[in-house]
């Protein structure tokens, strides 16, 4: 079985050469390094690419990924902010980005950069070189599959403006599955273009409404996935006409015992991998009309399903 | 109800529609989907066989003077009466199989958020579990349970009741991040206010094992609904996700809460509604972590109508509230609002988190599921 090395998001790594026996204990064996350094890490037994730190900060800069509850209401929604990064990663899949994570936030980058098969270098806290090994330990786990097309309801029309960006943002935060589109496109089922009369600007200067309008437009029973049993996990859809595969973030700082997916379409029931935990059965396995259910038993940081299509 | 049935009540709410207090006349009633493999049985528990009769047991004795210790043997004596003046049998193990049987798996569903003074009493409790065993009840077919461990672990249940009966939450905390107890089978699907995941699921404990639920609410005040009595205690005490239905001062408990009891196996399996009234609390509820607010009924009432139970609160807690010169529960007004900070609720019982909506009861009678006009409700009082 092949599997996806080849794609582990690199570590930015700016500590000593003493510190090398650390990151071979966490099994980190490639990492970013500057050019004056990368001959002693070689000779470590790294497989080093060499990068100045301008070299990396010339990289777009993406948000430490996370959530944060909104404390103060007496009655809250429950609806915690999230910082996602999927939408960059989306908007330009041929980017290069970095991250420059406090401690604690690496783990999650490094599952987030992974699952939207981003060209990220993570520079990370010392502190979490242990939980980051792990986590690319479990990314080798995970069976390659070809370069599988996303999947969405939605295109968006991008014109590269800070508004387009920001609605994007709030659309997969909200798992309203999107694809940037060049024009209107038949395949999808809801196109979005600002400036125009059925979205006018104005509308977008709120996305967290703006999101709410295209939701209620796409209309929950139509979307192609729902998540039920938390508000911060976040999905990425890739398939084609014989399988799909569906990637789950938690920007929550728990895990979560058993999420809820409710996908369009009819699939074979199969496994989840799950970070920590492995491969993991999918509780509950229903297939109700022309719509499949699963429960993932616990939702650790990430979580990979590969799914096939039922004929 | 056949499976993935669609229940339309009535025209659907605007999802920008949320941070307006809605008139009382004018409230907006979200589109329920409400999904259950589960059919309603030939004699649901609620109504039951007894629709808008009350019996109400009081006793002086029931607690100390200072009101914080209660007497186990006349609690054990208001149960009695209680129950046998609902039924109308002398023997009161003949009323107690009148509603379950040896066979069956028993729920007793307390309440435990108004620790340490208003919650389900161990000594109601252990009566009932007492009483269950009389009619042939092992201990591990009875369950005590609640929707969170950690209340439970509060209240401490074990202390007093027989070793085997069965503790039971669905989840660790109130973090919304333990689903596995609830079944994802069947559920009640609305959007309150855009919320991403708008499924609130019944507790697999009431859709998979128990056979019977005894319903043990408490006389108390209620944040959103107006009282925490036996519709809310079965509704938001057995499924998931329901706090979503509160947000800046507006709830939607008048319909969700009904709805909910609606639902199958619950409605046909709760079967006895024994309000606890021993001690109460009138401002600050579902919580009473202080004194201040809590008063002492000294009753229990008996039943099987929910409905006809919790028309009658609304009239106690109301009582209490203007014997302490505060507003009523029914009280609309928006300058009493303040949703930001809870405390100022817990300071003044003037300050509103939420326009209450009472009014839940009148709407579950609409639903079928007892009678709320005070006309029709048949209560009897009893003292001992």
């Amino acid at each position: 079985m092949k599997f996806l090395a080849f794609l582990l998001p690199l570590i930015f790594w700016s500590g000593g050469i003493e510190t090398a026996p650390a990151l071979k204990q966490a099994g980190i064996e490639r990492i970013a390094v500057a050019s004056d350094k990368a001959d002693a890490w070689r000779k470590a037994g790294f497989e080093v690419v060499p990068m100045a730190e301008a070299e990396l900060t010339a990289r777009t800069k993406l948000l430490p990924p996370g959530a944060a509850g909104r404390p103060g209401l007496a009655a809250a929604t429950g609806r915690p902010w999230v910082d996602a990064n999927g939408w960059q990663f989306t908007r330009n899949p041929t980017g290069k980005f970095y991250y420059d994570l406090p401690k604690g936030r690496a783990v999650l980058a490094v599952a987030e950069s992974s699952a939207y098969n981003g060209d990220a270098v993570l520079k990370i806290d010392p502190a979490d070189v242990a939980e980051v090994g792990k986590m690319l330990a479990f990314l080798k786990t995970i069976p390659a599959s070809p370069n599988l097309p996303l999947i969405a309801d939605i295109g968006v029309i991008d014109d590269g403006s800070k508004l387009v960006g920001e609605v994007m943002n709030l659309l997969s935060r909200r798992n309203l599955l999107f694809k940037p589109v060049k024009t209107p496109s038949s395949q999808l089922k809801l196109n979005i273009q600002l400036g125009t009369k059925s979205y006018p600007k104005a509308a977008a200067a709120d996305p967290s409404e703006f999101a709410q309008t295209v939701r209620r437009q796409l209309t929950d029973e139509a979307r192609m996935i729902r998540i039920y049993g938390s508000e911060v996990v976040v999905a990425r859809l890739t398939g084609d006409d014989k399988r799909i595969r569906l990637h789950l973030l938690n920007y929550g700082r728990r895990e979560f015992d058993g999420v809820r997916i409710r996908l369009q379409g009819v699939f074979g029931k199969s496994e989840a991998l799950v970070s920590g935990h492995g491969k993991t059965t999918l509780e509950d396995f229903a297939v109700i009309g022309q719509t499949t259910e699963f429960s993932i038993a616990r939702m650790s940081t990430y979580a990979v399903i590969d799914l096939p299509r039922a004929k | 109800m056949d499976r993935r049935a669609f229940v339309r009540l009535l025209a659907a709410t605007p999802l920008s529609s949320a941070f307006v207090v809605p008139k009382a006349s004018s409230r907006n009633i979200p589109n329920y989907k409400l999904v259950s493999p589960y059919k309603v049985a030939a004699a649901p528990g609620i109504p039951g066989p007894y629709p808008g009769k009350v019996i109400s047991v009081k006793s002086a004795n029931c607690l100390d003077a200072s009101g914080d210790h209660i007497n186990a043997e006349i609690v054990a004596q208001m149960m009695t009466r209680g129950m046998t003046e609902l039924t109308g049998d002398k023997d009161v193990r003949d009323s107690w199989r009148r509603f379950i049987a040896p066979g069956d798996v028993v729920g007793i569903k307390v309440n435990v958020g108004g620790y340490p003074w208003v919650i389900s009493s161990p000594e109601v409790v252990n009566e009932c579990i007492r009483n269950l065993m009389a009619i042939g009840l092992k201990p591990n077919q009875i369950y005590i349970y609640e929707r969170f461990q950690s209340q439970m672990d509060e209240a401490n249940y074990q202390r007093l009741v027989p070793e085997g009966i069965q503790i039971h939450a669905a989840e660790g905390r109130n973090e919304r991040a333990d689903n596995r107890r609830y079944d994802p089978a069947v559920y009640a699907e609305a959007s309150f206010f855009g919320e991403e995941d708008t499924r609130s699921n019944m507790m697999r404990l009431i859709s998979q094992r128990l056979t019977k639920i005894i319903n043990i609410p408490n006389m108390k005040d209620h944040g959103a609904t107006g009282v925490t009595g036996c519709l809310k205690n079965i509704a938001y005490g057995g499924f998931s996700n329901v706090a979503r239905t509160h947000q800046h001062g507006v709830t939607h408990t008048y319909s969700f809460v009904p709805t909910l009891v609606t639902m199958e196996p619950l409605r046909s399996k709760v079967v006895l509604n024994i309000m606890d009234g021993l001690r109460g609390c009138w401002h600050g509820g579902p919580f009473a972590r202080t004194k201040k607010y809590v008063f002492y009924p000294k009753q229990l009432w008996f039943g099987t109508d929910p409905v006809a139970q919790d028309k009658l609160l609304i009239d106690v807690i109301d009582a209490e509230r203007k014997r302490h010169n505060a507003i009523s529960i029914w009280d609309r007004n928006e300058k009493t609002l303040d949703f930001i900070n809870g405390r100022n609720r817990d300071k003044d019982p003037n300050v509103n988190i939420i326009i209450r909506e009472p009014a839940h009861v009148d709407y579950a009678a609409k639903l079928g599921l007892g009678i709320a006009d005070l006309k029709q409700i048949r209560l009897k009082e009893f003292e001992i």
